[in-house]
């Protein structure tokens, strides 16, 4: 087997597993251990996604483009990204399907879950433009179906159903327009301009861009926790707009500096909000929003170091925050719904998920030795050689993110607590996975050498690509075909 | 120590207490033997490269330490008191809960104060100060169960983090400039007599933010609400942090930059400015504080403004010296604080009389109603926290609760329920 077709094998597993498992949760025989089978779908996809990785840095780092190809897009399409992007969503879902709490995982919940990580893997390894809209509507169905079972998360669907549907309406269209007329082929008309231009409408609203970013709020106040952050981590709007804008010009793309524009004004708004919201999920969920539209923002620039920083922030960030999210989950699950209008106390019966909250929040803000300093240093650094008010957006939303963090902290486990309150102790696959995720960040942050060298790598290409008349996607162009 | 309490298996209070004692003890040592070294090569500096952390193009995060007449006996200073308050503090608070905590926090902020002082560029040095913050707040709020103390962490926190951005613009402005955050890009020579690199413009907006950093660092007007409050936290904690290392770190980083500040006369008269009226305004209002430690707050940060004001002037072995001769002695009367009504009894007894006689301030001079006005002042510790909280905290805030009012009430309405309804499904 060479290199080429090892990789599409591992590729094949981390998609198929769960498709298949997703199948066997909801009905036949496995359906009443759908949570089992979740982890194990899950363990299997995220090894594959390893194995991956592992052939990709073992080949010459080169392109892999299989099957049918549109627009220069293949329908399965190996890059730097994918093998980032890859391990990185079979992580997020596994933690999320070993954290959640156990009465949420049935054979409804579980199938969705798994339906949503096979979709998300699939769109990090495919440039077909018909591809990409596919998966869009495949990803965000079970997210909209999660949300809509959910107890009182009929408004939240209805709220999530409008974005993402219109997103949606917007990619198919601009993607129609692309084909007809490539912007990037000469003598292209003003037609391929408008796609791209719809194609970015859709990314910002897919992202949760101001001003389309009212459902991320909805999401995590309104719907089911998990259903959000499975939703919300993997980035599937930044994925899309790399495969579908970057490339588009003979520089940056003028969609692009548009979309990082906006998602800096998200990064710095998102964040202040997130310094007054009244409830727990509210704080996730803003922090969210501020967090992702940084991997955005950082899309745009013309130096591989805020390139490469906007993909440290989009692991850094993704795994902090689903570590954060998951941590308020389980004090919710235990708890219920957690005010942050007065201090709640909660260090007193729950002080081991009082220490992870504040360790993931720190690790999301930036904090020495966590992959998020190398991550804001490199982005900061970009940007502001780059654009000096892109530089202090970031700055600005920095400090709002850490003060509201640790409000929230404070707010959640700080001040008296209520006398004959039950103790929440930590539970062992909680622990199992906070400790794991929290290593993963420690370790990248202390050691982030081999990760930002192929960070490098895939930031080169990308700037690399938008040099030439190229699309990114490229697929015809790679020999392993 | 941290991870086996995330794990669940927090080691035993002596250990811990010995493994913090050790790496300050070993540290300590080091630093000594460096300073043997150093003075043996007539204090001429050293840079020690360890390496790139991570680089991506031409932007590298270095690793680089400093031995000079600065950073050595610095930390020799440094890294002999936190040997001191390692071993109070495993007596101070045996049995505490978060006993655990403590010691990690209190390890964290040495290896922040360590690579603060040495550090050879900026990078290290945010890094260190980061460090330095984040365990500094965090140990105010460590008796969690106090809502006192979870408010002043947090106000501790908030300024910290405004003033840190001050600290990260000016590293990013020298990467940009000189091409690295090393030092020696910078400026050139040896401290206390280097020279600038930079252009004089360029050097004024850093040195400005290097001031901005500082000052809230070292509890300076506008930034100094957070002090007195900081003394929510464990004893030992605030005697290193408050009455020693952490309130000066903010005089170390412009201590270490001299070469910048001299190179901006207008940063530097600045300083002298909200140093001296920092130091004036600390010293009346701390003339009328009820409780011992409030007292030592306000008396920490008169000194810390009349350190920076020293700075300010183009003074270097002379802050230098006070910043030292300060620490010793603050720290002491915190770690003594909770004794002294039992040591001023005991004193008393021993001379027979009152052993502090009242002081005989400027103040008497002063006519009856000027006297009334600057007591009233004093008491209301000088406005100056009320003024930051209308002026900035609250229109901040009633924007901010504005907008997120008004993105309620736009998804409540997309989601058909036409008024703002909070709550919603929990699954």
């Amino acid at each position: 087997m060479n290199a080429a077709a090892g990789q599409l094998a591992a590729l094949g597993v981390a998609v198929t597993v769960p498709a298949i498992g997703a199948v066997l949760a909801r009905v036949g025989p496995l359906a009443p251990v759908a949570r089992i089978v979740g982890i194990v779908s899950g363990v299997v996809s995220a090894l594959a996604a390893l194995v991956l990785v592992a052939m990709w840095q073992a080949h010459d780092g080169s392109p892999t483009a299989w099957g049918d190809s549109l627009a220069g897009g293949s329908l399965v399409f190996i890059d730097g990204l994918t093998a980032m992007a890859v391990p990185y969503v079979a992580l997020v879902f596994l933690a999320i399907t070993v954290a959640a709490p156990r009465r949420t995982l049935d054979s409804e919940s579980v199938p969705r879950l798994l339906a949503g990580s096979a979709g998300t893997i699939a769109l990090m390894g495919t440039a077909h433009p018909v591809a990409l809209v596919i998966l869009w509507v495949v990803t965000a169905l079970p997210t909209w179906s999660g949300t809509r079972s959910a107890q009182g998360g009929g408004p939240a669907a209805r709220v999530y159903a409008l974005a993402m549907a219109a997103a949606t309406a917007f990619l198919a269209v601009g993607v129609v327009l692309l084909v007809r007329d490539p912007p990037w082929q000469p003598g292209s008309g003003p037609v391929g301009n408008v796609g791209g231009w719809l194609v970015a409408i859709a990314v910002m609203m897919r992202k949760g861009i101001v001003p389309f970013h009212s459902w991320y709020p909805a999401l995590y106040s309104g719907g089911a926790f998990g259903a959000a952050l499975a939703a919300t981590m993997p980035h599937i709007a930044a994925a899309t707009a790399i495969r579908l804008l970057v490339g588009h010009a003979g520089g940056v793309s003028a969609e692009l500096v548009f979309l990082a524009q906006a998602a800096l004004v998200t990064t710095a708004y998102a964040a202040a909000l997130a310094v007054v919201q009244r409830d727990l999920r509210g704080l996730v969920g803003t922090l969210a929003l501020s967090q992702s539209s940084l991997v955005l923002a950082g899309l745009a620039g013309t130096l591989p170091t805020e390139l490469c920083g906007a993909l440290a922030v989009w692991i850094s960030s993704g795994l902090s925050l689903t570590g954060m999210g998951l941590v308020a989950w389980s004090i919710e699950s235990r708890a219920g719904p957690v005010s942050l209008e007065t201090l709640q106390g909660r260090a007193a019966d729950a002080p081991t998920l009082s220490g992870f909250f504040l360790l993931f929040g720190l690790a999301s803000l930036g904090v020495p030795g966590t992959l998020s300093f190398v991550a804001d240093d490199l982005i900061v650094s970009g940007s502001l050689d780059d654009r000096l008010h892109a530089g202090l957006l970031v700055i600005a939303g920095t400090v709002f993110a850490g003060i509201a963090v640790l409000r929230g902290w404070v707010r959640v486990f700080g001040g008296p607590a209520p006398a004959h309150r039950p103790p929440h102790p930590i539970l062992p696959r909680e622990r199992l996975v906070f400790t794991s995720l929290m290593v993963v960040l420690l370790v990248l942050g202390l050691w982030p050498g081999p990760l930002v060298h192929s960070l490098e790598q895939i930031a080169g290409s990308l700037v690399a690509q938008r040099g030439s008349d190229t699309p990114l996607p490229a697929g015809n162009d790679h020999p392993h075909r | 120590m941290g991870l086996p309490a995330l794990v669940g298996r927090p080691l035993d209070e002596r250990t811990t207490t010995r493994l913090v004692g050790g790496g300050f003890a070993s540290a300590f040592l080091a630093a000594v033997l460096a300073l043997g070294l150093l003075l043996a090569r007539h204090f001429n500096p050293t840079v020690v490269h360890l390496g790139t952390w991570f680089h991506v193009g031409h932007h590298a995060a270095t690793i680089e330490l400093v031995a000079d007449a600065l950073s050595i006996p610095y930390v020799c200073f440094s890294t002999g008191l936190c040997v001191l308050i390692n071993a109070f503090a495993g007596k101070y608070l045996h049995r505490e809960p978060g006993f655990t905590r403590f010691f990690v926090l209190l390890a964290l902020f040495g290896t922040g104060m360590n690579l603060l002082v040495l550090a050879g560029s900026i990078d290290v040095l945010f890094a260190g100060w980061e460090f330095v913050g984040i365990s500094s707040a965090l140990l105010i709020g460590f008796f969690q169960d106090r809502a006192t103390a979870a408010v002043a962490a947090l106000r501790a926190f908030i300024t910290y983090r405004i003033c840190d951005a001050a600290l990260l613009v000016a590293g990013v402005v020298m990467h940009s400039v000189s091409g690295s955050g090393d030092f020696e890009r910078a400026f050139s020579g040896n401290w206390p007599h280097a020279t600038c690199l930079l252009d004089p413009t360029v050097a004024t907006v850093i040195a400005l933010l290097l001031v901005f950093a500082a000052l809230g660092k070292s509890g300076q007007v506008p930034f100094s609400g957070w002090l007195p409050r900081a003394m929510e936290g464990p004893t030992p904690s605030s005697a290193i942090f408050y009455g020693a290392l952490s309130i000066h770190a903010g005089a170390y980083l412009l201590l270490r930059c001299e070469a910048i500040l001299e190179a901006a006369p207008v940063a530097a008269w600045l300083l002298v400015a909200i140093g001296t009226g920092t130091a004036l305004h600390a010293s009346l209002v701390g003339s009328v504080q009820s409780d011992l430690k409030s007292m030592l707050a306000y008396a920490s940060m008169t000194q810390a403004g009349i350190i920076l004001a020293e700075i300010g002037l183009g003074l270097r072995v002379v802050p230098l010296i006070h910043v030292v001769s300060h620490a010793i002695l603050r720290s002491l009367q915190i770690l003594r604080s909770p004794s002294a009504l039992h040591d001023r009894h005991e004193l008393a007894a021993a001379l027979g009389g009152n052993p502090t006689p009242a002081s005989r301030s400027f103040v008497r001079l002063l006519p009856e109603p000027a006297r009334a006005f600057l007591y009233r002042v004093a008491l209301e510790r000088g406005y100056e926290e009320m003024a930051v909280d209308r002026l900035v905290i609250q229109p901040v805030l009633a924007v901010l609760e504005t907008a997120a009012r008004m993105e309620r009430g736009f998804v409540a309405w997309l989601a058909g329920q036409g008024q703002r309804r909070r709550g919603g499904a929990r699954r």
